[in-house]
């Protein structure tokens, strides 16, 4: 009898740990049991918005912004500028979820009770593509036409707010842009000047004056190889060699691409020769983007290469030194796009309250607050601009528009991570350029939309 | 206590006897665990078994592919390479925290209660066992913060006492990655078995410690020989329960590394997300998460089986 109950309380005690064993794969379950239904679901939640009274209504506005870069502050004056203007109805702003925790959790967000009605959200096949494949977003293609916002997203700006079949370029609007961005090399003027460095125009001399720097026993580039911004000075490197034919075949499919071309031979090779030399630091494997952005305000690194998100942050932050900026030395590409986007979730019960949010960030008038602020504005009164530090942000960006390469990550979904860690194997000498090539082909071929 | 048991079984036994209806009874009650096992538990793990045959992003309709994604796992080395990670963080989890947790349980319990009061062995447990109450994202940003190359605590400590050739980039070196991840997951994991063990010595019979040390046992001999065996109960739950948590470890990594740099920390679990959240590779994702479920599960009655033979030789004994 005992040996009976001893093993009925094994069985009891196995099947409750399998219980929790289990758990572990339950990420599984999720997509299989949520995301399939949605597809049907979609189109019912967009015919049934507004069912919440007038009165008393909360928006839930999400972002990932700082409250002191531009678009942080243009859309905190969008906020009350959105609550006088709809009596009764509250926004509430949430930024405290970083780019990285939105962009890894906005599937589940938005599968859940507490989907926020907007949210900003990354532009580009792997990410607003996909989800909008999945039934997350609203589709907003009639909001579009009706109040006008294709006249004021124009050109390539739309080519990121435009998804079919989860690729970008065409079909219906799953997303609005607010603002443009670009990467760009940000610089020290000061250490520049104490070091009789002049701003370069050719990869060449950019190297030259890195070797300026190393000689000084500076790092003369601030990065982070734990998140986006490696990548992308491995991307800038490829864009040196690379022509429109390229980035279409990798950013469009327009035909297939060589990954031991010149272009991706140099990217990588210049890469690790720029580690080798000191122009990267390998710490650089373990530091995010945030930690490189410090880096450089600290005042202890000459140059960052990133996006002009940061602009506005940096006019705030940045008290110590002068700074200025300069594109890519000698490219003719370079990564940038529309903003991120403004997405509205498929099943949000306050849908008209989230494009009249739209429409508000749109105005002129936020518009023109984001400019002043250091953003790259698709609407504002140009002639209210006044910041020079801002005209030179925008010259900048006239500079760079012709040549938008997008990113490097958005080709296919889960490629952002595998350029995180094959990029940090290139850093960490673990792989050699070859070998980083053939990881990202392999990953690229077998991930991009078939 | 073999005794207890004979005298309860036939009173029992009788009773089932009496009222037969006692028998059925108990079906009933077990109707409701069985009905949520088999809606939580047993119907995804089943979809997620089907999934792993199949190519499928989630939304259009699965192909089925066969063994397809078993082969590509197979020759898949970060498939590989998270496994071997992952035995690498049994040590870390399970058998460091485990004999270190005894070796501290037993320090607290015998000298530090005895020596000097049972308020300072407290005050021990308490601190040991706070890293398992810290939110795992809290705790692994201040490891971040701690282990960061350029201005982290650790670094800076090492240069200002004259260490600076032991001076890393220690989360983002491949060398030391791992090892620094496994500091990090013993610090997180030591205050379960502690806490655990503190709890089992109170339990061990002090007439047979006392008996022992009259016939002149060392204290290596009443460890091994008594104390160990007493609570060698609670010494098995521990190894199973923190085997089965290093298995399906997830958060520290999420936190700590991403798996990286490159893939010299990732585990089976971060891997299975990264294929189904990042890639929307359901099929992938659903391969990695059902070998791994095996692998668990195999463990576990292989644990189970284990102690219930080990049951047995106790009673009769």
């Amino acid at each position: 009898m005992s040996a009976k109950v001893s093993k009925l309380l094994s069985i009891i005690l196995a099947g409750s740990l399998l219980l929790f064993a289990c758990q572990s794969a339950a990420p599984t379950q999720a997509p299989a049991q949520t995301e399939a239904p949605q597809v049907t679901e979609a189109p019912e939640a967009t015919e049934a918005p507004t069912q919440a009274p007038a009165e008393n209504r909360v928006l839930k506005v999400w972002h990932y912004e700082s409250d002191t870069g531009a678009m942080g502050k243009s859309w905190l004056a969008a906020k009350e500028e959105f609550e006088a203007t709809h009596p009764g109805v509250t926004v509430e702003m949430d930024n405290t979820k970083g780019f990285e925790e939105i962009r890894q959790t906005a599937s589940m967000v938005l599968n859940s009770d507490e989907a926020p009605d907007v949210m900003e959200y990354n532009k580009g096949n792997a990410t607003a593509g996909l989800l909008s494949q999945q039934g997350l977003l609203a589709d907003m293609t009639d909001e579009v036409m009706k109040r006008g916002w294709d006249k004021i997203v124009v050109g390539g700006l739309q080519t990121t707010s435009r998804y079919e079949n989860g690729v970008m370029g065409s079909g219906q609007w799953y997303g609005v842009t607010n603002y443009g961005e670009f990467v760009m090399v940000y610089y020290n003027k000061d250490l520049f000047e104490q070091h009789g460095v002049e701003v370069p125009t050719t990869l060449e001399e950019l190297e030259a004056a890195m070797d300026k720097f190393v000689a000084a026993g500076l790092v003369p580039i601030a990065t982070g190889a734990s998140e986006y911004p490696a990548q992308q000075i491995f991307y800038e490197l490829v864009l040196s060699k690379a022509d429109q034919d390229l980035i279409d075949s990798y950013q469009l499919y327009k035909s297939p691409v060589d990954f031991h071309n010149e272009a991706f031979t140099f990217g990588a090779e210049k890469m690790a020769e720029w580690v080798e030399k000191g122009y990267i630091e390998k710490n650089s494997t373990s530091m995010g983007a945030e930690d490189m952005g410090l880096g450089f305000e600290s005042g202890q690194y000459p140059m960052m290469i990133s996006g002009s998100w940061w602009y506005g942050r940096l006019m705030t932050e940045i008290t110590g030194f002068d700074w200025g900026i300069f594109l890519f030395p000698g490219n003719q590409f370079n990564p940038g796009s529309g903003g991120n986007l403004w997405v509205v979730a498929a099943n949000s019960e306050n849908k008209d309250l989230a494009y009249d949010w739209i429409d508000i960030t749109l105005s002129p008038k936020i518009q023109t607050i984001m400019g002043n602020e250091g953003g790259l504005p698709v609407n504002a009164n140009a002639e209210e601009i006044t910041d020079p530090k801002v005209q030179e942000l925008v010259q900048a960006f006239k500079e760079f528009s012709p040549g938008a390469a997008f990113y490097p990550d958005w080709p296919a979904p889960g490629l952002y991570d595998a350029l995180v860690s094959n990029v940090q194997e290139l850093i960490n000498g673990t792989m050699t350029p070859a070998e980083m090539l053939d990881a990202i082909d392999t990953f690229y071929n077998e991930n991009k939309p078939q | 206590m073999s005794r207890q048991r004979g005298t309860a079984s036939p009173k029992e036994g009788v009773m089932v006897n009496r009222l037969p209806y006692l028998r059925k009874g108990f079906w009933v009650f077990l109707l409701p665990g069985m009905i949520g096992l088999l809606l939580v538990i047993i119907l995804p793990f089943l979809v997620t078994v089907a999934a792993s045959f199949t190519k499928w992003n989630g939304v259009n309709p699965p192909t089925w592919v066969g063994l397809a994604n078993y082969e590509r796992a197979m020759g898949d080395l970060k498939f590989w390479a998270s496994f071997r990670n992952n035995l690498v963080m049994i040590l870390a989890v399970t058998v460091i925290p485990t004999i270190l947790g005894l070796l501290v349980s037993v320090f607290l319990f015998d000298y530090i209660t005895r020596k000097f009061n049972p308020g300072l062995a407290n005050f021990f447990k308490v601190a040991l066992y706070i890293p398992q109450v810290l939110p795992v994202a809290i705790a692994g940003v201040v490891w971040r913060w701690i282990l960061n190359p350029n201005w982290g605590s650790l670094n800076v400590m090492l240069e200002s006492v004259g260490l600076e050739s032991l001076v890393r980039n220690w989360l983002g070196d491949p060398t030391t990655a791992l090892p620094a991840v496994m500091v990090i997951m013993v610090w997180f994991q030591i205050g379960y078995p502690l806490v655990i063990f503190m709890a089992a010595l109170q339990r061990v019979d002090p007439e047979l410690l006392e008996a022992a040390e009259i016939d002149g046992a060392t204290w290596l001999q009443k460890f091994f020989y008594i104390t160990m065996h007493q609570i060698r109960p609670e010494i098995f739950v521990v190894v199973l329960t923190t085997t089965i948590y290093a298995l399906k470890l997830f958060g520290q990594i999420y936190v700590l590394t991403r798996g990286g740099p490159g893939s010299a920390t990732i585990v089976p679990s971060y891997y299975t997300y990264q294929a189904l959240f990042e890639q929307a590779n359901v099929g992938y994702g659903s391969t990695i998460a059902t070998v791994m479920t095996v692998v668990i599960i195999l463990l576990t009655f292989a644990f189970i089986r284990i102690q219930v033979r080990n049951e047995f030789s106790r009673q009769e004994i």
